[in-house]
């Protein structure tokens, strides 16, 4: 009930935002709508959103997996975390743009560069945020686990990955979001499909409707996935606390 | 290989620790541990009395293999399975109590889990988190843990600590029961006088830091024949010997 208070105030300052500023600049949402509709039909809409959306995955997926591994390494090695540190931090502060451009430069304008770029991008994130994580774990535990000879995989996984849990679903959610927003710029620079390639059409072309009608079912497809995939991960991760947050 | 244990050679524990040095956060550097040395053998409970703060815990670290860095030897049976009790119950929080304890001991069959179950009073509790648990509680599936890995060398730092009268002297029944159901090599710290005699078949006297052993006193009566003329007679005795030594010091 308060998200669909949420929706409909949001829906009715777009209308009259819309009446104030003039359909030219920004239209209403019937225009909207109907410019979605319309892509939808032709299957455009469903054929960007779905190459979009492929291409978040595998560099999410890529990311956080290297990142998790690469943080937990720097997290439990002293050297491993002084010889990446360095790295950790040009990649923290080496902006999208050039990471993106730089990609197209050296692989061509192809899917793997694409791909890369973004997962480039959102690597040193989940790096420094598992590596935290790993230094913060509880080394009582880990001396339990010890004494009581329980093997390595096991410990792992009863013992220290319960411990990662929160770091781990902070970083997928600071990534994801970091993600959402540099797979557009990717698709706008070099992808003949996309959310974002669609998008710098609409911007050339002027076509404010279909400039909105991406951007609108691009935050609808994210939302759901936010609402049905992440949280209610993080609500798994954290049921055995007494009060979860 | 010898019979019932399974990592072959006798289980005995002999330790010769003649220094053990700990280097605090601002780099200086204390000494914990001067001259431990004693020797332990299969179903025996030896028992470390000293005062707090004496380097017990350190000790037990040593003997149960977390600790590399010091000066002597410590010859544990190779292989033996280690049940320890941490001076905190150090429980996974996000695991069920049950949980929790078939993590350490996989093995274990469900009979002889229910049976320590219910001599530990925690049946009600199987499927508690630890952070549903009172410290009471908490230590009893500590306990659990330590005694569901048939250990054959059985650590016990401070089990009953902080817990009332009533339910340590329970507790302390419930340890006893266990000790003697299986014949383990058992070392247990505490710097409660009465636990020591009540529970132990060896009482090894602390000096304050840096500890050595002042006294090994072998209690030669069986736990359960101990009649509560004969504990007060050894505390009596105990007492002397820790006054004693104070004095000493004193005068010195």
């Amino acid at each position: 009930m308060p998200r669909l208070l949420s929706f409909t105030v949001f829906v009715a300052t777009w209308w009259i935002a819309s009446l104030l500023a003039g359909d030219a600049k920004l239209p209403p949402p019937p225009a909207v709508l109907a410019a979605m509709i319309a892509e939808a039909r032709s299957g455009a809409l469903f054929l960007n959103l779905g190459a979009t959306l492929a291409r978040v995955a595998l560099a999410f997926v890529l990311a956080m997996s290297l990142g998790s591994a690469i943080g937990y390494l720097m997290g439990r090695v002293r050297l491993a975390n002084r010889i990446g540190d360095p790295w950790l931090i040009l990649l923290l502060n080496l902006p999208a743009l050039v990471v993106i451009v730089l990609a197209y430069i050296w692989a061509g304008l192809t899917e793997a560069a694409a791909i890369t770029a973004i997962a480039v991008n959102k690597l040193p994130t989940a790096v420094v945020t598992l590596r935290e994580g790993t230094r913060a774990l509880d080394a009582a535990l880990d001396e339990m686990a010890t004494v009581f000879a329980i093997p390595r995989w096991r410990a792992f996984r009863h013992v220290v990955l319960p411990q990662l849990a929160p770091y781990v679903a902070a970083a997928a959610r600071s990534g994801l979001s970091l993600v959402w927003k540099i797979v557009l710029v990717a698709e706008l620079l070099g992808r003949p499909n996309g959310v974002g390639f669609e998008i710098g059409v609409a911007f050339q072309l002027f076509d404010i409707p279909l400039l909105l009608a991406y951007s609108l079912s691009f935050a609808a497809v994210v939302l759901v996935i936010e609402t049905s995939l992440v949280q209610p991960f993080e609500a798994r991760l954290s049921r055995w606390r007494p009060r979860a947050a | 290989m010898k019979p019932g244990y399974p990592g072959g050679g006798p289980v005995r524990l002999e330790v010769d620790i003649t220094s053990k040095e700990y280097k605090n956060a601002a780099g200086e550097r204390h000494d914990v541990l001067a001259d431990i040395r004693f020797a332990l053998g299969a179903g025996e409970v030896g028992v470390f009395v000293g005062p707090s703060g004496c380097g017990k815990s350190t000790m037990l670290r040593i003997f149960a293999g977390l600790d590399h860095d010091y000066q002597g030897r410590v010859s544990r049976p190779a292989g033996a399975r280690i049940g320890m009790v941490f001076q905190e119950p150090r429980l996974l929080p996000w695991r069920s109590v049950e949980d929790n304890v078939r993590l350490a001991a996989p093995l274990a069959n469900e009979v002889k889990l229910s049976a320590l179950f219910a001599i530990l009073e925690l049946n009600a509790h199987r499927n508690h988190f630890p952070g549903e648990l009172s410290l009471g509680l908490a230590r009893r599936v500590a306990l659990a843990r330590a005694f569901a890995v048939e250990p054959d060398f059985l650590i016990l730092d401070e089990p009953l600590a902080s817990l009332d009268e009533a339910l340590a002297a329970r507790l302390r029944e419930q340890i006893a029961m266990l000790v003697d159901g299986r014949s383990v090599m058992t070392l247990l710290v505490t710097h409660d006088v009465d636990d020591a005699v009540r529970l132990g078949d060896r009482v090894f006297l602390l000096s304050p830091r840096p500890a050595r052993v002042l006294a090994n006193l072998p209690i030669p009566t069986p736990r359960s024949a101990r009649g509560e003329a004969e504990i007060a007679a050894i505390k009596a005795d105990i007492a002397r010997r820790i006054n004693g030594d104070r004095t000493e010091r004193d005068a010195s």
